[in-house]
């Protein structure tokens, strides 16, 4: 099977503008903001878990603004983010609504369009609408767009991965 | 006219050559327009000229040097084609031994020197040689290994396939209608004669742009066109993403997309997870990190997933509410193993099981070192846990009842 270590980790030549790099720095800068602000002793599963929250957020958080505005995924993140309190998540379902209904419109004309079998275009709908829903920022793309933002947004997640992993060993280590 | 052309011929074909030759093209256009001259003339005076001139010079047309010829459409005299043609650096064929300056490479691979072949304009009419000729020179293009560049290595099947199809039409009607442009794509309709030429070569046309005479069903080619991109694009995401090497189709591939998608995400959760819990036991002193730092301090610890001293970290035992919400979660359903096999799977959940009786994390060491189809499993296992404790967390009083008693537990 696979090497069990993240085979892209080229530690000797760390190009300190790449992706993991800057990725890298934001997240333990977080990281270390997450330390200073709670005391660190205390096990009671809702700390494990608020400060496990804050982490997560922070890692989506540094991965999206490493990319900063250029995707439309790290776009959606960041304003996900921001508008996390649950008063405004009205907001963020009713925009998720609206965009979802002008989203289908388009899937349909193109399905009625196309010379597939309908259920052939149903089908690729489906899937269509789960990968939208996976990836942040996916409901108002055409299916072309919505690949690419696939394609960028798995090569992030595996930088992530492959720094976290390294940052949690690196913990367990000390 | 022959003296012009002596004069073409004894220009040396550098970069100098090109502004004289573009003029005395352009004097020779006027001549020709009086003579009958089809534009494959061009293709197979070239041609001819090229046995004798590798005769000449065969130590330099070895190499297989080619000059990309750029034949301005004004030149032949028809409107509103261009031909895109690979040919050596012709142009001393007329009983001339005077040695070719060969173009260096660089400028040869380059497509935007534009030479005319206005030497070549003598009314030939063997049209029995035309067939011969054009399959040399298609045999030539072929030959040529194309230079780094993408675009030079996507033209050259163009220009083969184009000089097909126009192989038929010349037997056909010999009318001369090739399309060919040097910086954009040909058209692959299959419809009509270039069913035949599309199988010359296989490669990726990003544009489609109409034929002549065929634009009125655009609809289907922007379909057709657009069909292309997302099909280019999906194989581009089969390169990424690993597991989809056996699957055709896209419903398939787009699944396996949804599912490393979904474990990418639960790998980032579970990791931020271990992350809080171990952060909570060791003092990560970021401030003496610098970037130059943290790779060396990586690299310190060669297999890093590897790890023995996980026993050393007490903050990471499930307590026993965590240990409760795994148990019932394992026994109500084997998380369905999107990726790993069963046997992992099975193998897995009983170290899982192990180690939470054992309290102790060096059973938990398996799982760093295996690869990710292992890690979906425990994510997974984590990521139920936790969505256990999103529902303890907001329904408040029965989660105080257990927090009473995981106290009364520990004390």
């Amino acid at each position: 099977m696979n090497t069990s270590k993240p085979p892209t980790m080229d530690l000797q030549n760390l190009n300190p503008s790449s992706l993991k790099s800057r990725f890298a720095t934001r997240f333990l800068r977080a990281l270390t903001k997450i330390n200073a602000q709670k005391p660190i002793s205390p096990s009671s599963p809702t700390e494990i878990f608020q400060r496990y929250r804050r982490i997560k957020v922070a890692a989506d958080k540094s991965m999206a603004y490493s990319v900063r505005s250029r995707r439309t995924w790290s776009r959606a993140t960041l304003w996900r983010l921001r508008t996390r309190s649950p008063r405004s998540r009205l907001a963020t379902l009713a925009r998720r609504s609206s965009v979802k209904t002008r989203t289908t419109t388009v899937v349909d004309k193109t399905s009625h369009g196309k010379e597939n079998k309908e259920e052939r275009g149903a089908g690729l709908g489906v899937e269509e609408e789960e990968l939208r829903e996976l990836v942040p920022g996916g409901e108002a793309m055409d299916l072309c767009n919505l690949l690419d933002e696939t394609a960028h947004y798995i090569k992030c997640l595996t930088t992530q991965v492959q720094v976290m992993r390294t940052i949690a060993n690196l913990y367990s280590l000390d | 006219m022959l003296h012009r052309l002596e004069s073409l011929e004894s220009c040396n074909y550098n970069g100098m050559g090109v502004a004289v030759l573009e003029r005395q093209a352009a004097s020779l256009k006027w001549q020709q327009q009086n003579y009958v001259v089809q534009h494959n003339n061009l293709v197979e005076l070239c041609a001819s000229s090229m046995p004798q001139l590798q005769g000449l010079t065969g130590s330099n047309l070895g190499s297989g040097q080619m000059v990309e010829l750029k034949r301005p459409e004004v030149f032949l005299g028809s409107d509103d084609f261009q031909e895109f043609v690979n040919f050596p650096v012709a142009g001393a064929e007329f009983g001339d031994s005077e040695k070719l300056d060969m173009v260096p490479p660089e400028a040869a691979a380059d497509y935007c020197i534009s030479r005319t072949s206005s030497c070549q304009m003598t009314a030939l009419n063997t049209s029995v040689m035309k067939e011969e000729r054009e399959d040399m020179i298609l045999e030539k293009m072929e030959s040529t290994t194309g230079s780094g560049r993408k675009s030079f290595n996507k033209r050259k099947p163009e220009a083969v396939a184009d000089h097909k199809g126009k192989n038929k039409r010349i037997k056909g009607e010999g009318e001369p209608e090739v399309k060919t442009k040097c910086s954009t794509e040909i058209s692959r309709n299959s419809s009509k004669e270039n069913s035949k030429a599309s199988e010359v070569q296989k490669l990726d046309y990003i544009h489609v742009r109409a034929r002549r005479g065929q634009a009125t069903d655009s609809h289907s080619l922007a379909e057709r066109a657009r069909r292309e991109k997302i099909s280019k694009k999906m194989k581009c995401l089969q390169d990424l993403v690993p597991s989809c090497n056996k699957i055709t189709g896209k419903a398939g591939m787009l699944d396996e997309i949804i599912n490393y998608v979904q474990s990418l995400q639960r790998q980032v959760e579970f990791l931020s997870m271990k992350i809080a819990a171990l952060n909570s036991s060791v003092q990560f002193n970021v401030e003496n990190l610098t970037m130059k730092e943290f790779p060396a301090y990586v690299a310190n610890f060669p297999a890093a997933a590897k790890l023995p001293a996980m026993a050393s970290l007490p903050y990471f035992q499930l307590n026993p509410l965590q240990k409760e919400s795994v148990n019932c979660m394992l026994n109500e359903s084997m998380l369905p193993p999107q990726t790993a096999t069963e046997g992992i799977a099975s193998a897995s959940v009983s170290i899982s099981e192990q180690s939470l009786s054992s309290s102790s994390m060096t059973q938990l060491q398996p799982f760093s070192t295996w690869n990710m189809d292992p890690q979906d499993i425990v994510p997974g296992i984590i990521s139920n846990f936790k969505r256990e404790y999103n529902f303890k967390c907001h329904y408040s009083p029965s989660y105080k009842t257990y927090s009473n008693d995981s106290d009364s537990y520990h004390s």
